[in-house]
């Protein structure tokens, strides 16, 4: 089902719960009343085709709306980007680790097993660090530097410059597969690891891990559909129209 | 290493010392309890945090008895022990089954099985998964071999060694190096220490 702009707020939520973290991300809190989500995304200053178009396309796989997102300001969407590293870094991989640490402390038996996974999470978060880190010290600036130029009448050499040593095709290429890692993790813990002896502990943990991984996925999907694609066509757009030959 | 504790539900004394002597041939396994009647039972699962339970089924067949069973189940590892090789228990979530009549090899062999500590020659199974070749070739990605020198190693083709890195990718769901490298240890196609750091990442 479709989200659209007359709907309660609080049934998106109800339909879907993970909207929670989508909704944390606009700065949009929770007692909202009967309130529709045009009227609480009014609100909280939040621009509700865009809300909208994020929030469906995190409910519903199948829906993605590339073209609609491609309309939106670049600084928009970088923004969004932005607050879901946040949620990663400040609430989802810390609630992971304690998982962890709290299985290495109760599961004795296979002690080292669970040290490994520890160690196994533990480069994970470095990988996911840096793969964050990248996109808002590089590719971010990048991508603003672009769309600037793209709506100015005469750019700044500087961006042409900067076209020189980048675009965003390096990005793409050098846009490593977050995910994986993850779901070896997650294989692991399901298929191979021996039985663990505090199964709920084990139970939560694969919740979480379950949870990031869809929200990665859809934070990959807006970088490659949306944003990359986006950027590529007002590359292709300056140097036609600011370069000769 | 941390030990694995066992504790021992059994009313006979003969069979009792039999179990001890049988625990103490497995290495890092610890012998912490023996319950020799239905007092001691419920005695014993109230404050337990023992891996494992050899019980008796006679305790498993007492009503009485039949919410600390349970109770047990959920915190231990149970291994029933019967006369009766038709036995099948099904009423109790248990890891595996004691036959009095097993000669001691195959009673070793069991409890090593369940507990997971396969160790006692060194050796290691191969994992049902994949097969042995493959297994050569997973321990290698683990100990942080590149294709090329695996395929030194081993005497086979460069493209051979990529082709059963793909199907051992298939077959374990595992994409990533640090992700077999752990699937490996667990399965103990390696030693934790022979990997030294775990990310071996510069080896794609």
């Amino acid at each position: 089902m479709i989200i659209t702009k007359n709907i309660k707020m609080a049934d998106v939520i109800h339909m879907n719960y993970f909207t929670l973290s989508v909704l944390n991300r606009f700065g949009i809190e929770l007692g909202f009343g009967d309130k529709s989500v045009q009227d609480v995304c009014k609100e909280y200053n939040v621009d509700s085709d865009f809300f909208l178009e994020i929030v469906n396309a995190f409910v519903n796989k199948d829906y993605f709306p590339k073209k609609n997102l491609q309309n939106f300001p670049v600084k928009l969407i970088t923004d969004y980007l932005q607050k879901t590293h946040d949620f990663y870094h400040k609430l989802k991989v810390p609630e992971i680790e304690q998982l962890i640490e709290d299985m290495v402390e109760s599961c004795y038996a296979q002690k080292d097993n669970m040290v490994l996974l520890k160690k196994f999470f533990n480069d994970y978060k470095k990988e996911l660090a840096n793969h964050t880190q990248r996109e808002e010290d590089v590719v971010f600036p990048y991508t603003i530097a672009i769309e600037k130029a793209f709506n100015s009448e005469k750019p700044d050499d500087s961006v042409f410059v900067l076209m020189e040593t980048y675009s965003i095709d390096i990005f793409k290429n050098e846009h490593d597969n977050i995910e994986e890692k993850l779901f070896d993790l997650k294989n692991i813990i399901i298929k191979y690891l021996p039985r663990p002896k505090d199964h709920k502990l084990c139970n939560k943990l694969l919740h979480q891990l379950f949870n990031l991984e869809q929200d990665l996925n859809d934070h990959s999907r807006i970088e490659e559909k949306v944003l990359v694609p986006k950027i590529r066509e007002m590359e292709k757009s300056i140097i036609k129209r600011f370069t000769k030959g | 290493m941390t030990k694995v504790t066992f504790a021992i539900c059994e009313k006979s004394f003969l069979i009792r010392k039999g179990l001890v002597s049988v625990i103490d041939k497995i290495p890092d396994t610890q012998l912490v309890q023996q319950i020799e009647n239905e007092e001691e039972f419920l005695a014993f699962t109230n404050n337990s945090e023992i891996d494992y339970v050899i019980i008796n089924k006679t305790f498993l067949k007492n009503i009485a008895l039949k919410e600390a069973i349970k109770q047990l189940s959920e915190n231990s590892g149970i291994i029933v022990l019967t006369d009766n090789s038709s036995d099948k228990f099904t009423e109790i979530i248990h890891r595996g089954i004691i036959y009095l009549n097993d000669s001691q090899s195959i009673i070793l062999k069991n409890i090593k099985e369940i507990t997971g500590s396969n160790t006692v020659n060194g050796k290691s199974g191969i994992p049902e998964e994949i097969s042995k070749r493959e297994a050569d070739i997973l321990k290698n990605i683990a100990l942080g071999y590149s294709n090329k020198e695996i395929a030194e190693k081993l005497f086979i083709s460069t493209h051979t060694v990529v082709t059963h890195r793909k199907n051992i990718t298939r077959k374990l769901g595992i994409k990533t190096v640090p992700g077999l490298t752990i699937y490996a240890i667990i399965n103990k196609l390696i030693d934790i220490n022979e990997t030294g750091k775990l990310n071996p990442d510069t080896h794609k």
